[in-house]
């Protein structure tokens, strides 16, 4: 009786995480040895996995369209039929959970990598012998003079019994392999294909590299700014007044205000493959919030003495302060339409052109709706005074590393950015704004792709 | 050449060196009638039209990466190698395959490069070769594309790579009159020295 991981195999010495395809078997399918069970990608490569075992496919780990860090238990093989129902009670509860689902939620399959027990007992007992600033190695050259295996090699020799120590290595510079202990335990030899993982054990930093970006504000602060001395009064300048009349029109304006924390994971992910082609956040979110204002025209309508006004456009404004006192909306026009590279070329010569005080009126007073972020500073939460002639305004917070209960109950870490609408209640209701903040939610955490549309 | 065709020769010349390693290893440079293939792993939002209504044939492949667009005037490259004998790293052999196309532009006078944290080949700013392959017991197939003076058109109901706004480009612009039998020679020698291979009765 015996259980075999299948673990997420190392495409390359370099990849630390490869993305599940596809499994070809569903859990209770016979595997026979050396039968492709699922298919991995990283970058532009795809990967049989094969099944080293004949046996049974009991249990699904990491479900197609997850993620899982290199050496990471993606599946279980038994080796007859009666062994699966005991084998799949074992299994971390997430597995359970999505096979009744079809098609789980993507934010649900990536819970699986930080709450499944294996993703951090790995980090523990692998020696990960080829990275050499890691602390945790420390120990381990420590207790057994050099101990050098991989993290299979490890695993199978916990569950067999066998002491590592006793073990001679064949792999590169005397590492142990899961060969090694077999044939130390006297098992036939079973050749892991590819199933064998030869990379640096990098599970270890992917949890602390999410602390790391969440401190950046702890850099030594900057001094606040003023624009005069002590016992000194300043006169406003142009673009101050200007703020000053538009702020003390809002007080005529009866507002409400309505928040959501939406998860930027994936948002992140697609920022990723896309700033190459020099797209900014600032389009991406321009972009996101355009898109929903076009499914919610309520959104982007405002008050008038006629009536509630529609326009014709989606005009999203951006607030940018000036070095020299006030700010500045300058405005992305039918962000809804454009794309995320003509938004970005856009945005950095209106910024410029706002620097050198060379914007037309048209490029700063024709906007819709207004966007205003202060998350670059690490603000995790505000909200926003409307600007008079618009409906509404969107505070944007920094996305920072929070711990999320999912519904089901589980528990993982996820990158969470909080919003917040501030809304003329004379032209749209809470329900409107609520839902406008749901769409655009679930375009950010579901759907990011679909910006470059 | 139909794309099928080549698929299935790769197929077959991948079942023989899992079967056994030191039997030959295949190299195709092909032109295909135009046609859109898709990775097991894409997002077929890439496809800008219904998957059952492609205006040309679509497969569905086991290779990596997302939708792109094959057709005349567009070389193609089939490498069936066991990286067992090379490197069993499957991020090396794709930065060696854009080498050898790197390479081939280098023969030419033109300056290739990388593009920044993705696979390819670019000139300037425009992509001219793109790569995708799969692999099983570290046998490839599939392998790159690359465009020599082919009509891009195609590619307007599909986001190439699932990257929108990549700018894409051909030897043509910077080369005009370029075709694709000037530059099949060069990849010839380009991929042999690559991975040191020696031709037999092509």
């Amino acid at each position: 009786m015996a259980t075999h991981d299948i673990f997420m195999p190392a495409l390359s010495s370099t990849m630390t995480e490869g993305k599940i395809v596809e499994w070809l078997k569903k859990p209770g399918d016979k595997v026979e040895r050396g039968e492709s069970v699922l298919v991995v990608e990283s970058d532009k490569a795809d990967m049989d996995v094969e099944s080293f075992q004949d046996g049974f496919l009991a249990s699904i780990v990491m479900p197609a369209g997850s993620s899982a860090p290199v050496g990471e238990t993606i599946g279980l093989i038994v080796e007859t039929a009666d062994e699966i129902a005991a084998a799949q009670a074992n299994a971390p509860s997430q597995a359970a959970s999505q096979e009744k689902e079809s098609s789980p939620p993507p934010v649900q399959e990536k819970q699986t990598s930080f709450d499944s027990p294996k993703a951090t007992e790995i980090p523990k007992t692998s020696p990960a012998p080829l990275v050499s600033e890691s602390s945790v190695n420390q120990n381990q050259f420590l207790n057994d003079g050099r101990i050098v295996a991989s993290p299979r090699a490890k695993k199978l020799a916990s569950q067999m019994g066998v002491d590592l120590a006793t073990v001679r290595g064949s792999g590169p510079h005397g590492r142990i392999q899961a060969e090694d202990v077999q044939s130390a335990k006297g098992q036939p030899i079973s050749v892991p294909w590819i199933a064998e993982s030869n990379a640096p054990a990098k599970i270890v930093s992917d949890a602390p590299r999410i602390e790391k970006k969440s401190v950046d504000s702890g850099k030594p602060p900057t001094p606040g700014k003023s624009f005069g001395s002590r016992g000194e009064t300043i006169a406003f300048n142009t673009l101050q007044q200007a703020v000053n009349r538009n702020m003390e029109e809002s007080l005529n304006t009866p507002c409400f205000r309505v928040g959501y924390s939406i998860i930027t994971d994936e948002l992140d992910d697609f920022y990723k493959q896309v700033k190459p082609n020099g797209v900014t956040m600032t389009a991406l979110l321009a972009k996101a919030v355009g898109l929903t204002l076009a499914r919610h025209p309520q959104v982007n309508a405002a008050f008038s003495s006629e009536g509630i006004a529609y326009p014709s456009q989606i005009n999203v404004a951006v607030a940018v302060a000036m070095e020299d006192g006030g700010l500045i909306t300058p405005v992305l026009q039918n962000a809804d339409k454009t794309s995320l590279s003509d938004l970005s070329l856009q945005w950095a010569d209106l910024v410029k052109r706002a620097r050198n005080k060379q914007l037309e009126p048209q490029e700063y007073s024709s906007g819709t709706f207004t966007l205003s972020n202060l998350g670059m500073f690490g603000v995790d939460r505000f909200d926003a005074i409307l600007p008079p002639g618009t409906g509404a305004i969107l505070a944007v917070g920094a996305s920072l590393p929070k711990v999320v209960a999912a519904k089901d109950g589980s528990i993982s870490i996820k990158k969470q950015m909080q919003v917040n609408l501030t809304a003329d209640h004379r032209v749209i209701y809470g329900a409107d704004g609520a839902l406008f903040l749901k769409d655009l939610a679930y375009l950010i955490e579901k759907n990011s792709y679909s910006l470059s549309s | 050449m139909p794309f099928e065709t080549a698929w299935i020769w790769q197929k077959k010349f991948q079942e023989s060196l899992i079967e056994k390693p030191f039997s030959p290893q295949a190299v195709w440079f092909l032109e295909h009638f135009p046609c859109y293939t898709i990775g097991r792993g894409s997002n077929t939002k890439n496809l800008l039209f219904e998957e059952n209504k492609s205006p040309i044939p679509l497969f569905m492949i086991d290779r990596g990466g997302e939708v792109t667009h094959h057709m005349p005037g567009q070389i193609v490259g089939y490498l069936v190698l066991n990286l067992g004998l090379y490197k069993k790293d499957l991020f090396w052999y794709l930065r060696e395959l854009e080498q050898a196309l790197i390479d081939v532009l280098d023969l030419l006078g033109i300056e290739g490069k990388r593009g920044d944290g993705l696979t390819g080949v670019w000139c300037e700013d425009k992509k001219v070769g793109s790569i995708g392959i799969g692999c099983k017991r570290w046998v490839t197939q599939h392998g790159f594309s690359l465009n020599v003076d082919c009509d891009f058109i195609g590619f307007e109901k599909i986001i190439p790579c699932g990257l929108s706004k990549v700018k894409l480009g051909k030897l043509s612009d910077l080369i005009p009159g370029i075709k694709v039998c000037d530059v099949k020679p060069l990849l010839r020698e380009s991929v042999q020295k690559r991975f040191k291979l020696k031709w037999e009765n092509i």
